[in-house]
This record gives C-alpha cells, structure tokens and sequence, in this order.
C-alpha cells in the first residue's frame, strides 16, 4: 500500500504525471468502448436507434449532427443520465448499461459548465477526489497538477463567477479530468464560447487528450469543430449514426444526400442537369460536387466578353476536368479567403469556391464564364429522391 | 439658495422655471419615496412616542418622555411566556416547513416538473381561503379522529405550516431556479457522488441564501400571527398576538410598547435574513476582455480585482493546497 503511494508520488513530481501513468495503460484496445445497438424513445420520439460503435481507447469520436438528431441524448445515456430502451454499453469488456453515473468512472463536461457556485476553482477539482475519499496531500497534488494542465494554478481560490467563460469551461475540464476518468464526454463544450476562446479551447482539449490518451467522445453540431478535432466523426441524422469514418473520408466522400447536405457546401445535382458539366451520364440517380471541386474559367466562345477577362483568376485546370459548361455568374459571397460564386449553368445554380486572392480579381455579376468539373471528385450518391431537381445545399 | 450668477441675463425670467426644474430633477423619485416611506411609517413612529410618553393627552406632543413602559413591560411574566410561546410554535412550524417544503421543491425543479405547475396552484390556497373560514375547517379536521389537536397548541404548528407555504415554496423554488440544479446534480453524480451526497453538498449550500430569507420571512410573519392563534387555541395557550389582544382594555402605552417591541425584534429577523446574504457574496469582477485575450495568447490571465484572498475558509484542505506551489 504505502509502496504503491510513493511510486505514484514519486512518478508524478514531472509536470506529466498524469500523462505518463495513462501512456502507459494505452494498450492497442480496438474495442475500448462498444456500444451494441442502443435505442431510446421518449414516448412515441425515436431519439435514436440502431447505434453500433467500436471505438478503441485513446480514439477521439466526434458526433456530429444537427440539433435534435439524438447526439446529445446519446452521450447522456453513455453517462448514465439517460437510460437506454434496449442495447448495450461496455467499456474495456465490462457492461455498465445498468451502472448508475456515478459508478461508470466517466468524466464529462457540460455546455454551460454546471461548476458548483459555493466552491472555489480548487475546490470543485478536488470534488471528485473527495467523493473518491482521496486522502488529503494526494488530494492536493493531483488538483495542482491538472490545474496546471489547464493554465489556471492562479485562479485556485476564485469563485465560479469570478472567471470568464472560457476559464469556466477549463475548469470544468479539469474537474472532469482529475478523477483519470475512462472515457471523457463532452458535450458541445465550445457552443457558448466566442470565436477566439473557442479556437484557443479547442487546440487546448486536443492537446490534453492526446496526451493523456484519454477515450474521448465530443458532441458538436459544428463541422469545422469535427474535421480539426476527430480520429473519427459519427455523423448522425434522426437518432441513426448515417455515415462515420475519418475527417478525410466524411468530407470527400458522403455516403448520400444528406451527409452532403450536412457536411461542406456540396452541390447536389440530378443526373440530367449533371450531363453537359459531366460530359456524361452518370449511373446514379444524382451526383455531388464540393464547390472547391469547380473551376471558372473565361467564356472564349463567341457569346464570352473578351474585354470584361483582363483580371480573371487564373486557375489550372485539373488533369482530368469536365467539359466546359458555359454559365453567368449570379451573385457572390466573400467568406474571407475564400469568395463563393453562384453560377447560373443552363438552369443549374451551383456554388463555386473560388481562392480571394485580390479584390481586383472579383467577378462582376452577369459575366459569362465557363464552368468545369473536376471529374475525380464526383460523388455519385444512392438514394430514391427524384434526381430531377436541382438544389444548392447549405451546409 | 444660490444660483449660477449668468442665469437671470440669459433668460427672460429665469429664476423661478429653473429653480422648478431643478426641484422635478432631484426630487421626482425622492418625494415619492419619501411619502411612501413616511405613509408606513407615521403610524409606528406615533406608537412609538406614545410608548415613551408619560402621558399624551390634550397636547399635540407627549407631556414628558420616559422608558418606564418598556421597563414594566420585559419584566412582566406574562408577556415573557407568550413571547416564548409565539418563538416556539413560530420556530415548530419553520421547521416542519423545512422538512417538508425543500424536499418537494426539489424534486418538483428536477425529476417531476408537474409537481411544480401543481404547487404552483395550491400555495395559492391559503391566500384565497380567509383564516376565519380556514380555522372552521381545521377545527373541524382536528376535533377528532386520529389528531385531536384542538384546544392544544400542537394545532398551531401545521396551521402555520400552510400560512408559510407559499412564502417558503415561492423563496426556494426561485433560488432553484436561478442555479440550474438538474445539471449540477448531474455533474456531482458523474464525478462520483451519490444523489444524496450531492443534495447535501452542492444544491443546499447554493440554496441556502433561498432557504434564510425565506425562513426569516416567514417567521416574521408568524410572530405577528393573530387569527388562528385565537380562533385555535385561544385563551389556553396565549401568544403574543392574543396577549396583546387580551390586555387592549389595559394601558395605551403599554400596549404601544409592546408593538414597538415585537416590531423592532421583527425588524432585526429581517434585517438579518436580509443582510447575512449580502455579506457572503464575493466582489463580482466580470471577466473582461484583457483577460480573454490574455488566455487566447495562452498567458496566465491577469488578476482583474485587487486580491481574490478568501474572505472564509469553507474547506481548508483544498483551500491550502494550490497555494503551496504558486
């Protein structure tokens, strides 16, 4: 016993303690946390159904989806704080479905916060130790390192409300990371902080659970948030996980309409209105085509305004592009570097990104150009929808 | 009166519209204050004379002023015992109310929200129900059966456990409303608490300021509880209130000094249900903006008030802990 507490004190005098004794733990555990076909209804509201994960330890999942597709309920019924209808959960092969919260050894962190208000910084950190009955010094210890792990050793002794948002949110963290829980859960941490904080929390968060190694399930409904945070995303629609895989794959290949739909500003296209783009028919029923994945180009046909191309952005053409589809330039959005074109294509209005490289280079409205397709970046996608309309979706 | 020297040059009859202008700027929300005041406050501070006078007759002011009233009065044995008697069913009643009151206020914010629309409803009752028909029905219910209360002062504490209700239930359900508790249990649940242990140490304290003033409230509104009293108990166990309905026919200003008394002790109840709060909250600094920056920039953030030194220790071992490695 009193061997055991020396080594861990003496191991954790670096500033990693924490880290190292959970590197060491990391074992290649594939199946870390299963989730084996939950389903939950409140009433007769499916919130989700049918959910099947293997997620390994040390993995970083990202649910994503729009509000009110289930995510949130489903990280809640991982907690405990909502029982499921039917389905299992085990965590490193043992089923804690029935196990109520505080029995499970999960840590989680709230939207907004929930910091107990009559503790101090320290003192919230140190609450999941003492229910642990962690004796004192260690006690002390370990609050001080996870404190320093989130850059706020000087704020021990304030109150909640004393802190900014983003402060709070660290100290929820902490709170959550202190009790080396085995999976960490985390619930739209960012959605009630402004932009800056909410960049700089992110990185922070990343870091941490890397190098904690910590099993970590995160709940957004931003998309930019998933791709720079997750070794996986779960996409989720309606209570069903629709699509998952790796940042890359979500992005460029969504498996239909509305993982597109939800995931970029895809241009999703009917198979007839695809064709003079295309050059071809494609077999399914619609095609989806990233904004990025279109190339303007000047009109040189005889209706093209030669004298309005002094400045147009130049833009090679890939190896293996489309042939060109004459269309009229609608309005534009400028997203900062990036401006976003709505090309009027023989009835089709589609999104094209286009790099702001110069004010000088931006597009009057009603020019006529030319629009090509990279064709390696076609999605075909299933599906029964009528493919034929033609809709500019936004993500 | 002195008035810029230029005025009167300037305008064409200056020093009168000026002056009334002057007189609606300062005074608008001072006289109606102080009317307001003054209307309450007229009436207690003329009983208050008329404790201290000697005799007040004929005359606009009290011939000479004296404390023998109040003298006569703390020494007399039978005030002291209905004094004692009113503390003790006021303080009986408060904490039945307690127990009762914040377990179902609780569960009424967490787990069963209908319990609230329907509370909501019934601490309506004992306002829209008169006490004199409210003590037929208690008279009523406690004659016989199993509680054969009547006539004993054991009566008075569950009738003045309905009178508290609504004040004790509105008071705490406001405070839990203010706190988000269905997500501070949860949190404390997660980090390993049970759901009682949570209660105990997480919703309670955070209430707790609810819970004082509403039972200051409430016990100064039971001191000065006359109706059931009477109507309940009546001669058989005297309280303040039908001790001093029953010695009217005695001295004016004895009776007046025992007014000021229960007002002033009144008073000082409220003062401390009031002030005691006050004193816990700690200096709100809102997070400005230099130290969100500072955090984006990934420095340690500022201090934005002089010292955040703890004002008093709730746990002192957590409480040292940081300290040491600063």
């Amino acid at each position: 016993m009193l061997a055991i507490d020396t080594a861990t004190t003496f191991d954790s005098q670096s500033a990693g303690g924490l880290l190292t004794s959970a590197l060491r733990e990391r074992a290649a555990d594939q199946h870390y946390l299963k989730l084996n076909g939950l389903a939950k209804s409140f009433g007769k509201t499916q919130v989700f159904a049918e959910i099947e994960a293997e997620i390994a330890r040390g993995e970083f999942i990202t649910l994503l989806g729009p509000s009110g597709c289930g995510k949130s309920t489903l990280l809640r019924a991982i907690a405990g704080l909502n029982d499921v209808d039917a389905g299992q959960i085990i965590v490193d092969g043992h089923d804690i479905t029935s196990l109520p919260p505080q029995r499970r050894g999960i840590g989680m962190v709230f939207q907004h916060y929930a910091l107990f208000p009559n503790m101090r910084v320290a003192e919230n950190v140190a609450f999941g130790l003492r229910m642990k009955k962690v004796r004192t010094e260690e006690r002390e210890r370990r609050v001080s390192e996870v404190l320093r792990l989130v850059e706020l050793t000087d704020q021990a002794q304030r109150f909640p409300h004393q802190l900014s948002g983003g402060q709070r949110q660290r100290v929820a963290l902490a709170r959550a990371l202190v009790v080396e829980p085995q999976i960490l859960l985390l619930d739209e941490p960012l959605s009630a902080l402004d932009a800056r904080i909410r960049r700089h929390l992110r990185d922070q968060i990343r870091d941490i659970q890397k190098s904690l190694g910590l099993t970590t399930l995160f709940v957004t409904h931003d998309q930019e948030e998933a791709l720079l945070l997750s070794d996986r995303i779960f996409l989720m629609h309606q209570g069903r996980i629709l699509q998952q895989g790796n940042a890359e794959s979500l992005y460029t290949r969504p498996v239909d309409a509305t993982a597109a739909g939800f995931m970029g500003h895809y241009n999703l296209i009917g198979r007839e209105l695809a064709r003079p783009l295309l050059g071809y028919e494609s077999d399914s029923p619609r095609v989806a085509l990233r904004p990025e994945a279109l190339y303007l180009q000047p009109d040189t046909s005889p209706q093209g305004q030669q004298d309005e191309y002094a400045n147009f952005p130049t833009q090679p053409l890939p190896d293996n592009a489309g042939p060109g589809c004459p269309g009229v330039i609608r309005r534009h959005q400028l997203l900062g570097n990036i401006v976003r074109y709505e090309v009027d294509c023989q009835g089709l209005r589609l999104n094209v990104d286009v790099l702001n490289r110069s004010a000088r280079q931006l597009l009057p409205r009603h020019l006529r150009v030319m629009l090509h397709a990279d064709l390696d970046e076609v999605q075909a996608l299933g599906g029964n929808e009528t493919a034929a309309t033609s809709q500019v979706s936004h993500g | 009166m002195s008035l810029p020297a230029e005025l009167p040059y300037r305008h064409g009859k200056p020093l009168l519209p000026s002056l009334m202008a002057r007189l609606r700027r300062v005074n608008v929300y001072t006289f109606i204050v102080t009317s307001v005041f003054a209307l309450l406050a007229l009436p207690l501070i003329a009983t208050l004379f008329y404790a201290l006078a000697t005799r007040w007759g004929a005359s606009l002011t009290p011939d000479a002023l004296t404390v023998k009233w109040f003298l006569e009065l703390w020494t007399t044995p039978r005030f002291l015992a209905a004094f004692g008697r009113s503390l003790l069913v006021a303080v009986g009643a408060l904490a039945l109310s307690l127990l009762l009151i914040v377990p179902v206020v609780f569960l009424a914010n967490t787990r069963y929200p209908r319990l609230d629309s329907v509370m909501n409803g019934l601490i309506l009752l004992p306002f829209a129900v008169p006490p004199i028909v409210s003590s037929v029905g208690l008279l009523q219910l406690y004659a016989g059966g199993p509680l054969a209360i009547v006539g004993t002062p054991w009566i008075l504490i569950p009738t003045y456990f309905t009178i508290v209700l609504p004040f004790m239930y509105r008071a705490l359900a406001n405070s839990l409303r203010a706190l988000d508790v269905a997500s501070l249990m949860e949190a404390a649940q997660l980090l390993g608490a049970s759901p009682l242990k949570a209660f105990f140490l997480v919703v309670l304290p955070n209430i707790r300021v609810g819970i004082q003033i509403a039972v200051f409230l409430a016990f100064s509104f039971l001191a000065g509880e006359f109706v059931f009293a009477n109507m309940l108990v009546g001669t058989r166990f005297e309280t303040l209130q039908v001790y001093l309905n029953n010695i009217r026919g005695a001295s004016g200003h004895f009776t007046s000094a025992l007014v000021i008394t229960l007002f002033v002790f009144t008073l000082i109840l409220t003062w401390l249900g009031n002030h005691q709060p006050a004193e816990q909250e700690m200096p709100a600094d809102d997070p400005d903006e230099a130290q969100a920056t500072a955090m984006t920039d990934g420095l340690p953030g500022p201090v934005p008030s002089a010292d955040p030194e703890p004002r008093h220790t709730t746990h002192q071992s957590s409480d040292s802990a940081p300290r040491g490695d600063r």
